[in-house]
């Protein structure tokens, strides 16, 4: 069964927002590594923001996705937003404690009110 | 005590197979949700359900039948007298998976002292109320239950409705 996911960089001052859509799974690794790439540069923002809205399946591996973006942002001192996600992944987000790393909004327009 | 026996034998919902490929744990998750669709779990029950029966796939079709394809995850769904278990059962034998894991800790894996990956058991024990691992020659079980009777009802139907 192929799987998909397709990432849309949306930059903004201050902020690039990564808007996921499809599966955040093995399959994601790419399409998420190049629009992250995208990102970097000498006018790179300092935030990112990862919408979740459009996306209806993450597992152990998508998990383990969003560990690596945490991570390289943390290590080019950016912060991380996450917003759009649903209960149910907002209680995995708490139960890994990415929400202790990750501030967590309703939906992107709020993490971009309070981002930029 | 016969009429409760009775009452307690396991009622079968499902007995399905998927093929050891990449991704069949999407089938998997859609054919347990609809086959528990009307066992009272809520819609937070669900939810974890779909995603420890995901994550308990991947582990069969990649760990236990190496994604061959050609080999089959077994799956059923049974509904006992308070709760709902699912088996599934590859054919990988007996194997340390489920017990020699790390525990993973963000804060090592942001730090680099951790893979990023190793969350898939440790979600799985944190969705549902029980997990067992059995294993019979080559054939390699893990059972899940979630307790049905939540505390709101209605969300059963709710997800029924949704599916």
């Amino acid at each position: 069964m192929p799987s998909s996911c397709e990432v849309e960089v949306r930059r903004l001052p201050g902020t690039v927002v990564l808007v996921m859509r499809g599966e955040i799974d093995a399959s994601a690794s790419q399409p998420l590594q190049v629009a992250y790439a995208g990102t970097l540069g000498p006018d790179m923002a300092t935030r990112v923001v990862l919408d979740f809205t459009e996306v209806d399946y993450m597992n152990s591996t998508g998990i383990a996705l969003i560990v690596g973006v945490l991570a390289q942002a943390r290590a080019e001192h950016r912060t991380v937003a996450a917003s759009g996600l649903s209960e149910h992944y907002r209680q995995i987000f708490e139960i890994t404690r990415l929400s202790d790393f990750i501030q967590i909004f309703a939906d992107v327009d709020d993490a971009i009110a309070i981002t930029t | 005590m016969t009429s409760n026996r009775a009452e307690e034998t396991p009622q079968l919902l499902a007995e399905f197979t998927v093929s050891s490929e990449p991704g069949n744990e999407r089938v998997a998750l859609r054919e347990v949700a609809a086959a528990a669709a009307d066992c009272g779990l809520t819609l937070d029950q669900m939810e974890r359900l779909k995603t420890a029966v995901a994550e308990a796939t991947m582990n069969a079709i990649e760990h236990g039948n190496e994604n061959r394809a050609e080999i089959p995850v077994d799956i059923t769904v049974m509904r006992t007298l308070d709760a709902v278990a699912v088996t599934i059962t590859d054919r990988g034998g007996d194997r340390a998976d489920h017990v020699e894991r790390e525990i993973p800790d963000l804060e090592l894996k942001l730090r680099g002292e951790q893979r990023p990956r190793g969350w898939g058991l440790f979600l799985l024990q944190s969705m549902v109320d029980g997990m067992e691992v059995s294993t019979h020659g080559a054939l390699h079980t893990v059972r899940l239950t979630m307790r049905t009777g939540g505390d709101d009802g209605n969300e059963g139907e709710q997800h029924a409705e949704q599916l």
